[in-house]
């Protein structure tokens, strides 16, 4: 019997995903646990695999587009069906979820919207039914037109309701890079134009290109800007000696070599910033709203740059960590980094960032908050100084380190313990290794 | 120590009484068309109420067996020219003022009904009281509604002294007919009959002040058959012979016994001369009796209100068997003639029914029923709501290049208002004050009397009696009445004659006539007159099909709007608002003419975000809030037609087509918004192109008050108008 492939949750609450490239096409046979195709969320991209071997049957969803988490995305089918089994599949799915419709709800509950096909809504997961979808009258036409279950937009409106500009948002943007929720000041969105239908096209005679957003490049783009305009940063630095910490790392680096593994610089900072912020417990720790979270563990997000953008995996448990345990997680994920293949959950969590930019040479910079974090590192390069020892000028290798914090939960002061405390750790490194 | 001096009316009550000397001087051709005219209006009757008691009469039956002596001898003292009109109980009426017309030289008794124009006449009479299409009125009118206004019965009225307004405005369209020369053979003259029950009711009191005031040549017949259903006219009135009342408006008047039809007839003839003569309105009080209950085959004393020996001492005196006597004394007929007679009739009437009806197929007992095909197309039940529209000038479009003038709002009416007494003799501009304090109240009808004095009438404070008269001047298709309510609150006073009368008086009577009353009413909110004189009638208006509303915003728009309001055969309500009496604007220059066409609403603000609908003064108000709140790039469309036949939905849908959202301004008080109407249409004419529920901006749920703060708080004002579009904004998602 032909089998159907619905879009998975891949974040817990997501409401949407897109399919962002098919892996396989209509007549492949595959196996189960093969990749099948790449879903865009606004964090990641993420690998579905097949539950089940078969053969493609039918691919629902086009390249680029959003669907609603629960939508049928493919079907598989077995040797000998055809197309109207596939087709039979499809209706006993809306048919299951009909019947479910059916079952008695509470007399205050509104019943399902019907979709423009006068069917009831394609169901999420099983176990949670679906919530009234609110969506104006001209949304539902339009959405109608465009051949789009509006079910599957996210509303701007009152209580979520889908308003015109969220189907004429998605239908301007095919390639499945809605965001899932519009800044609440934003204008009704313009006409799209022809150079915005997801590709770069240069305007003839023009000296620019207009580059289409990706998904994180407008999860970015927004999160930061909330950041910057909404959390009251502070900055606090601090000069490192690096010179018995490079030391050691030469060290280790010997005792690693069989293995292959290679300690970075970042890898030992990042470890003495789990000690720091085990020093300093008022500094791990995230605004709430109305209330500030102290965390047992440290987990610290670290940024790695990829062409598309910035990812900040999150190390955990970074202060029960072994030096080589820590150099191979930053060495997995900076690899499946760089091919977009970071799970989602690897993105969750944090309470701190750590950000080096040490590697082009930078000398200092000041990150922006991560919210709900509380505190970014920023680290610039080991470089040699001139130094005054006791009265002497000298030459040190130094790092110049500064802290950007949410004053909302941390103060200077606390700021400042952490990178003493920091300094001191790096500068007595053995302490690394405890 | 003080004196009483007894005073004296200035005119008389008189009771007339016949004597043998008075029936030996009737022409005798008279009295044979008295016995002819009630033997068939008995017979018909009679006929009526047997069909009423087989189910075949939908609604009541009101019979008028027993009076017909009344009406009868009244009507023989008319001319085909003459007006009448009626009540309720108004088949004998209108049975004789038909008679009459058709047959003014007189009935035979030799022949009876035996004539195609008399069987014809009794045909749609009787069709129209069956509700059938060859009815006068199509069957839309029956029983309570008879109106053939070629034979000058001008329409009977189901509501209590209803008609009598109406038939004041026919009186002084025939003296202004009589007295501009256009009426020919002397001053025609309008019976306006009622009973002893409408004898105390607001409109009829209101018209007999009215009538004298005007001179009007029109008679208050008065058939006082004793009972209101049950109630005795002694248990409901201090003075009971009811011709008393008219001396104490100065109306001449009469008590006759209307059993004799010869002193009905008598007091009638009296009552005409001086009527023609123009010397006002006279009264007629006829003591009648009608011999059944209210309506339906069966006697009061059916019901208990009554006794059978008061009946039969009224039967005794039956006005036919008087008539009969009288003529058999003289010679005049036999008793066998008199019996032929009433069996030819009968078996004319009784033959008329037989083509009406057929046995029911459906029925066991051989019951009758109506012929099917003769029923009305119920595919035309709406027909004949509202004339068709004509226009008598040339069109100013909106975007027009015209050389332009300045002009105050208020002056821009009296302009117009002028220009269409010039052109049209038919313009007649009635209401309180209009004549003096240099144009009235607010000077909309400034130097209108001096120059057309004939026609230009300040009223008495009696809103219910001089709207009928505007609507009975329409109704003579000769008239073209402006009438103004000093303040739109007044609607309720009147609310009879606008609603009842005036609106459904085209479509009830089947299109028979128009109704081109022009009703210029002022909304005074902002004035500080408080909770009874500041509502926005719109929405009412709205309500009672008929009605065209229009509501002015500029000078401009009123003088086109005016010229085509005037063009109609509907009546029209026109708002006018005063806080835009003294604005001035343009208008253009030396053209009091043009029209703005019927139906055409004018965007004001163009834009792609929300559909703004207005209206009068608030259209101003929702282009400023419009411009403060240009995100929303708000589209505000002056409605100007605000009626569900006249308003453009061309525009709104093409509007809200393209913004896909709808806020509704208005000024006064929610409960009778005019709004909520509109968003009703709104929201089932253009559901699918909704983006948010139709926002509505309206004042408060009370009236305003006097306060000046509290007048302030009531109406909607800018604030409230851009918390409207706040609103707007959050359902787009906006903050």
């Amino acid at each position: 019997m032909a089998t159907i492939i619905t879009m998975p949750a891949v974040v817990a609450d997501a409401t949407e995903a897109a399919i962002q490239q098919w892996l396989v096409s209509v007549g492949d046979t595959i196996a189960a646990g093969q990749p099948i195709a790449e879903i865009e969320t606004e964090k990641a991209t993420v690998e579905l695999e097949a539950e089940a071997q078969g053969t493609v049957g039918r691919l629902l969803i086009e390249p680029g587009t959003s669907v609603e988490v629960g939508e049928p995305i493919a079907v598989l089918v077995e040797p000998g069906e055809d197309e109207s089994s596939i087709d039979r599949q499809i209706a006993a799915a809306s048919g299951a979820t009909e019947s479910e419709s059916q079952q008695p709800v509470p007399s205050d509950t509104e019943a399902p919207t019907l979709t423009d096909t006068g069917e009831a809504p394609a169901a999420g997961p099983s176990t949670s039914p679906r919530e009234r979808v609110f969506s104006t009258p001209i949304a539902r036409k339009l959405a109608k037109d465009a051949g789009v279950d509006v079910t599957a937009l996210n509303g701007s409106g009152p209580q979520g309701r889908i308003l015109r500009r969220d189907v004429e948002l998605a239908l301007s943007h095919p390639a499945g890079t809605v965001p899932t929720t519009l800044p609440a000041d934003s204008p009704a969105p313009a006409e799209p134009s022809a150079g915005t239908k997801g590709e770069a096209v240069p305007l003839a005679g023009s000296n620019f290109e207009d580059l289409p957003l990706s998904g994180m490049r407008r999860a970015i783009a927004r999160r930061l800007t909330e950041s910057k305009t909404t959390v009251p940063h502070f900055y606090v630095s601090i000069d490192v000696s690096m010179d018995a910490l490079l030391a050691l790392r030469r060290q280790i680096n010997d005792g690693f070599e069989s293995t292959g593994l290679k300690v970075t610089v970042n890898d030992l900072v990042l470890k003495a910033l789990g000690g720091a912020l085990t020093d300093t417990p008022a500094a791990n720790a995230t605004w709430q709203g109305d209330s500030i979270r102290r965390y047992s563990s440290v987990d610290v997000s670290v940024a790695i740059a990829t062409d598309d953008g910035l990812l900040t995996p999150v190390i955990r448990g970074l202060d029960r960590l072994s030096i080589s345990a820590l150099v191979q997680t930053m060495t997995d994920y900076k690899e499946r980094a760089s091919t977009g293949r970071i799970r989602q959950q690897e993105l969750e969590g944090g309470a701190f960032s750590l950000t080096n930019l040490g590697m082009y040479g930078t000398k200092e910079f000041s990150a922006i908050l991560n919210p709900p974090q509380a505190g970014i590192l920023a680290v610039g390069a080991a470089e040699q100084r001139p130094v005054v020892r006791d009265g002497e000028l000298a030459v040190a290798t130094v790092m110049t380190c500064t802290l950007s914090a949410d004053h909302r939960v941390i103060d200077g002061s606390v700021g400042a313990q952490l990178l003493s405390s920091l300094k001191r750790r790096i500068e007595t490194p053995l302490s690394l290794l405890l | 120590m003080s004196t009483d001096t007894p005073l004296t009316y200035s005119t008389t009550c008189v009771e007339l009484r016949t004597s043998s000397d008075d029936w030996d001087a009737a022409d005798p051709a008279l009295l044979e068309a008295m016995l002819v005219q009630m033997t068939t209006v008995r017979v018909f009757e009679e006929i009526v109420l047997q069909l009423a008691g087989e189910g075949l009469v939908h609604g009541p039956a009101h019979s008028s067996i027993g009076q017909e002596g009344s009406a009868v001898g009244s009507v023989l003292a008319l001319r085909g020219s003459d007006g009448v009109n009626g009540t309720h109980r108004g088949h004998h009426q209108f049975l004789a003022k038909g008679l009459t017309f058709l047959r003014p030289e007189g009935m035979k008794v030799a022949e009876g009904i035996k004539d195609e124009q008399v069987l014809e006449f009794l045909h749609r009479t009787m069709t129209e009281i069956l509700g059938l299409k060859s009815g006068f009125s199509g069957g839309r009118g029956g029983s309570m509604h008879l109106q053939w206004l070629k034979a000058g019965a001008l329409g009977t009225n189901a509501i209590v002294g209803g008609g009598v307004p109406l038939a004041a405005g026919n009186a002084w369209a025939q003296r202004h007919d009589a007295q501009t020369g256009s009426g020919t053979n002397g001053m025609d003259v309008t019976v306006t009959y009622f009973g002893d029950g409408a004898s105390n009711i607001g409109s009829t009191l209101e018209t007999f002040n009215l009538a004298a005031a005007w001179d009007l040549p029109l008679c208050f017949f008065i058939e006082n058959n004793l009972y209101a259903v049950s109630t005795h006219v002694s248990d409901v009135t201090g003075e009971p012979r009811l011709g008393a009342r008219g001396p104490g408006f100065g109306i001449k008047s009469w008590r006759v016994d209307g059993m004799d039809p010869l002193a009905v007839y008598l007091a009638q003839q009296a009552a005409v001369q001086h009527m023609r003569s123009g010397k006002g309105p006279t009264l007629i009080e006829a003591e009648t009796y009608r011999y059944f209950h209210q309506n339906g085959p069966f006697p009061g004393s059916a019901f208990g209100y009554r006794s059978k020996e008061e009946e039969k001492q009224w039967r005794d005196r039956d006005p036919l068997d008087k008539v009969a006597v009288e003529m058999i004394q003289r010679g005049l007929l036999t008793g066998e003639q008199r019996e032929d007679l009433q069996s030819r009739i009968t078996e004319m009437i009784t033959g008329i029914v037989d083509g009406i009806t057929e046995k029911d197929p459906e029925s066991s007992k051989g019951a009758r029923r109506i012929r099917p095909a003769l029923w009305p197309d119920t595919l035309t039940v709406d027909d004949g709501v509202r004339a068709e529209p004509v226009t008598a000038g040339p069109f100013l479009d909106d975007g027009a290049q015209t050389a332009t003038t300045t002009r105050r709002f208020v002056d821009a009416i009296a302009d117009v208002l002028g220009r269409r007494m010039a052109t049209d003799p038919g313009v007649v501009i009635l209401g309180e004050d209009v004549h003096r304090l240099k144009g009235g109240t607010n000077g909309a009808t400034r130097g209108l009397k001096d120059s057309y004095p004939d026609r230009v009438l300040g009223t008495p404070i009696s809103e219910n009696a001089f709207a009928g008269l505007g609507g009975g001047l329409a109704m003579t298709g000769r008239y073209k009445p402006i009438v103004e309510f000093m303040y739109s609150d007044f609607l309720w006073v009147a609310a009879d004659q606008v609603f009842n009368q005036i609106a459904k008086a085209r479509h009830m009577f089947g299109g028979q006539s128009g109704m081109p009353v022009v009703l210029r009413s002022k909304v005074a909110m902002g004035a500080g007159y408080g909770s009874q004189h500041s509502m926005d009638p719109a929405g009412i208006f709205a309500t009672s099909p008929g009605w065209r509303i229009v509501a002015p915003s500029t000078p401009r728009d009123y003088i086109g709007l005016m010229n085509t309001a005037l063009d109609l055969q509907d009546p029209v309500l026109v708002l006018e608002h005063v806080d835009l009496y003294g604005e001035k604007g343009e208008i253009p220059e030396d053209d009091l003419d043009y029209r703005l066409p019927l139906g055409q609403a004018s965007i004001r603000r163009a834009g792609k975000g929300v559909t703004v609908l207005s209206y009068l003064n608030m259209v101003d108000m929702a282009l400023l809030a419009a411009e403060q709140r240009a995100d929303l790039d708000a589209e505000v469309i002056d409605l100007r037609w605000l009626d569900r036949a006249s308003l453009d939905w061309d525009t709104i849908e093409e509007s809200i087509q393209k913004t896909n959202n709808v806020l509704i301004i208005e000024q006064g008080a929610r409960g009778t918004s005019y709004g909520a109407w509109l968003a009703d249409e709104i929201q089932r004419r253009f559901f699918d192109y909704l983006d948010q529920p139709i926002q509505r901006v309206t004042g408060r749920e009370a009236s305003p008050s006097i306060s000046k703060v509290l007048e302030a708080a009531a109406n909607a004002s800018l604030d409230d108008v851009l918390a409207g579009f706040d609103e707007v904004a959050r359902n787009l998602g906006h903050s």
